[in-house]
């Protein structure tokens, strides 16, 4: 980190020859735009040394006429108009250093996509648009200083927040790529919600065999430090070295315990199993299945009464009660979310659930069919096979004002959980194969089965016997719970959009709701690291397409379903991808980060310190104290550009005009401004 | 009704796009060759909450008559600057109405990368406008108040 606050890069040294490049585009821009005459009245504006119009810029010709003119003609600057600047602005600065140049001297003009393909048929308009675009480039250009890039020493070592399938992948693709990784789970145990299901879609796996070889993996590797229990509770820092603070929850029980089943057992206290979401219970030490990791149990101490019958139970040996958390600090370079997400909890009443046990959430009707569950796979609900189970989608998902109820937040999840439909149709499908004398409804509004090989669940179910029944966006199906004189203890009721709107009523056993993906809560991590999130309450990338693994803060990336929701397949890919940028950024022993950040002209501060009240981000600014004449101290802000983000909300803040960001200054959108407004330069003058 | 009737010239609208939301979105309105009005020009930002208030001003000071402030909205990459720049369009507002600059000339809007009938809609409404209230009295813009 920089001891010293940034000063102004000093360019006034240098001549204004700015070399100006006019790209044909092969015709995409020259079959438009008259780039013969944008060159020749960029030749007549003030600083340009030369202009000239070349078949393809971004060819080696092209790069290579930059290149010469620099070394021959002695050019400070260069000005390319050509296609956007998100295809070549790297082609043209890579072009530009070779020859000697900072890259930051280099600015584009983006005459394809906003002059030729925009106004293609008004050629005169978009040749008189490229001129002023051209204009306003060569503006900027004569105010453009020589940047460097931001750089930062990089710790090696990478952390990831999470402990189910994305972290796990995350955490094993940065271990192979010769990184040090600490992986940290908020619970006992890893694995995360894969670990509920007994299958998989599409392969059809077996989930926690499956999820077992990943932790297996995971284990297996010296250079992975997994905690259990532990929670990140501060950050300081930024990409290359932050500084995660971790408690750790005591485990209760450590190697010295022998007999887990009779620690079990002993343990008077019993609380719903969130393993089998709630249709089971367990003790106050617990673990989720035998064959967990690790296999040691752990004891709830929310629901522990110190009442020691574990420990008498087991001799004493490996149970200790008075274990306390720990703390500690860790270096690393970037950190992965990887915090996954919760299913969607229907209100009391929802579609009758609450009202019957014999209306259960998807996940619950997993477990059911899970041989490890709490029903040991049988289907069966007071001891008898269900005569018909009808599916209900998008409860919870999709939710519309006015015909929804918003959950605890008061907002609507407005979002597609996506995975729900290819689950639903695979517990279908299950349901038919296993027991062909039990019917299947299925009530949907759309169905999505849009991953590889997930929709042949749809024909599958289709040919399988699973009745289909659409409703529409504006009404819900409802179920009613009977008396004893009816033959079904459940009637769904539904206007079938399919029957042209016919209102159908369907008498069941058993009603499953397919409930959506809502994001776990990461309150504390945006507290701490200022991470955006998205209208929908998951954390939020910076584009979904150009960077959909990167959050704001550089450094800290996304994995899984702490973005959105995400089937396995998905939380992998996007962990792996992850890993791809952190392995990018730790590559060399310090990250660059583009020198697009704010900075003080100490000569204009007077210290008011108004800009931290605009600055969100922790670190990004502060006052100093300097010494402003021999003798006399005084407050100054200072932008420390490692953490400072670019985003130049403290710039309008400041009432003496001493803060800008590099590279995007107010004079330069000024000059581009009146370049704008400019009359055309006359040619010939 | 025109504030400076006597102006004839043709009209200018600027639009502020950012890097990472609006600035992809035009460029996919001209990869598409959805035309609008070539009178439209764009300047690329980080974010536009870092124009103070007299930058818009000054706009309209040299002659752009209408400002669309193409933001990531509440998606944006940067934490409550939409909010921060929802208040600066505010206050921003307040000024022009003190020097009598017709306040439909400075708009903020969200545009995303995918955004290109809602890009050509707004540049068409803007310039539909501007068709009613004609150019900006440059010399409003410029008093100090």
């Amino acid at each position: 980190m920089p001891e010293e606050p940034l000063e102004p890069l000093d360019a006034s040294g240098a001549a204004e020859r700015i070399g100006v490049y006019v790209c044909h585009c092969g015709g995409n821009i020259s079959d438009v735009v008259d780039v013969d005459r944008v060159a020749t009245e960029a030749a007549g504006l003030e600083g340009v040394a030369v202009a000239r119009h070349i078949m393809f810029m971004c060819s080696d010709e092209g790069q290579k006429a930059i290149i010469d003119d620099i070394k021959d003609l002695g050019l400070d600057r260069v000005v390319v108009a050509a296609c956007t600047p998100k295809l070549h602005e790297t082609t043209f600065r890579r072009a530009v250093v070779r020859a000697g140049m900072n890259p930051y001297l280099f600015q584009p003009a983006n005459v394809r996509e906003q002059a030729s393909w925009a106004h293609p048929h008004s050629p005169l308009a978009a040749t008189l648009k490229a001129s002023s675009l051209v204009r306003a480039a060569v503006a900027k250009a004569r105010l453009l200083e020589p940047l460097e890039k931001v750089s930062v020493a990089a710790v090696h070592r990478a952390l990831v927040l999470g402990g189910g399938v994305a972290g796990l992948r995350a955490a094993l693709d940065l271990a192979r790529q010769g990184l040090g990784v600490t992986l940290v789970e908020k619970s006992p145990f890893l694995g995360g919600h894969a670990t509920q299901l007994h299958t998989v879609f599409p392969t059809e796996d077996l989930a926690r065999p499956l999820v077992g070889r990943l932790i297996s993996e995971v284990m297996a590797r010296p250079d992975i430090t997994v905690l259990t229990g532990t929670e990140m509770v501060g950050v300081t820092g930024y990409v290359g070295d932050f500084t995660a603070s971790l408690r750790m929850t005591p485990r209760g029980v450590n190697a010295d315990l022998v007999d887990i089943d009779a620690a079990i057992a002993a343990c008077p206290v019993e609380v719903p199993n969130e393993v089998d979401d709630g249709l089971s219970r367990r003790r106050a030490i617990h673990r989720p299945y035998p064959d967990s990791v690790p296999n040691l149990p752990a004891i709830d101490w929310a629901a522990c009464t110190r009442c020691d019958a574990c420990v008498k139970a087991v001799g004493g040996r490996g149970i200790d009660l008075d274990d306390r958390p720990t703390e500690m600090d860790i270096e690393v370079g970037a950190i992965v979310v990887a915090t996954g997400f919760n299913h969607y909890e229907p209100y009391q009443g929802e579609y009758g659930y609450g009202q019957s046990p014999r209306v259960v959430t998807l996940p619950q009707f997993h477990r059911m069919l899970d041989p490890e569950g709490p029903t040991g796979g049988e289907l069966k609900i007071e001891g008898r096979v269900p005569r018909a189970i009808a599916f209900i989608h998008c409860v919870g998902s999709r939710q519309i004002e006015g015909v929804d109820q918003p959950g605890p937040s008061g907002k609507l999840n407005e979002y597609c959980s996506r995975v729900c439909c290819t689950a639903t149709l695979q517990a279908a499908n299950q349901v038919r194969s296993r027991y062909p004398q039990t019917a299947v409804v299925d009530l949907y509004r759309d169905i999505r089965t849009y991953q590889k090989d997930q929709e042949a669940y749809y024909v599958d179910a289709s040919k399988g016997g699973v009745l289909f029944l659409r409703f529409d966006n504006e009404t819900r199906p409802t179920v009613e719970v009977t008396d004893a004189s009816d033959t079904y203890p459940l009637r769904v009721k539904v206007r079938d959009t399919l029957t042209f709107g016919a209102d159908l009523e369907v008498p069941v056993d058993l009603v499953v709701l397919s409930v959506g993906v809502m994001p776990s809560d990461v309150s504390g991590l945006i507290d701490m690291t200022k991470a955006p999130v998205g209208n929908d309450g998951f954390l939020l990338e910076v584009h979904p397409k150009l960077r959909p693994v990167e959050s704001a803060i550089p450094g800290l990336l996304l994995a899984g379903t702490a973005q959105a929701p995400m089937d396995i397949t998905e939380s992998t890919s996007a962990a792996s991808a992850a890993v791809a940028k952190v392995t990018t950024l730790l590559a060399k022993d310090h990250v660059e980060m583009e020198p697009f950040v704010a900075r003080v002209d100490p000569s204009r501060c007077d210290g008011c310190g108004l800009c931290l009240e605009a600055c969100q981000y922790a670190g990004a600014i502060a006052l100093h104290d300097v010494e402003v004449e021999e003798g006399v101290i005084e407050k100054r802000a200072y932008v420390n550009p490692v953490a400072c983000k670019g985003c130049g909300a403290c710039v309008p803040s400041c009432p003496v005009e001493a803060l800008d960001v590099q590279g995007w200054e107010i004079a330069q959108y000024r000059a581009m401004v009146e370049a704008i407004t400019a009359e055309p330069v006359a040619i010939g003058a | 009704m025109s504030e400076n009737p006597s102006d004839e010239r043709a009209t200018k609208v600027l639009v502020i796009a950012t890097l990472l939301c609006s600035y992809p979105g035009i460029d996919a309105t001209g990869q598409a060759h959805m035309e609008y009005s070539p009178n439209t020009y764009v300047l690329p930002t980080p974010d536009p909450v870092m124009f103070p208030e007299s930058f818009y001003l000054y706009c309209f000071e040299k002659g752009i008559d209408a400002i669309l402030i193409a933001s990531c909205g509440t998606d944006s990459p940067y934490v409550g600057s939409y909010e921060q720049l929802a208040a600066r369009v505010g206050s921003t507002y307040t000024r022009m109405k003190e020097r009598g600059i017709d306040i439909r000339r400075l708009k903020l809007t969200a545009i995303c990368s995918v955004c290109m009938k809602a890009f050509v809609k707004e540049i068409n409404d803007m310039e539909a406008l501007l068709a009613e209230i004609g150019p900006v009295d440059r010399q409003a813009a410029a008093v100090v108040a």
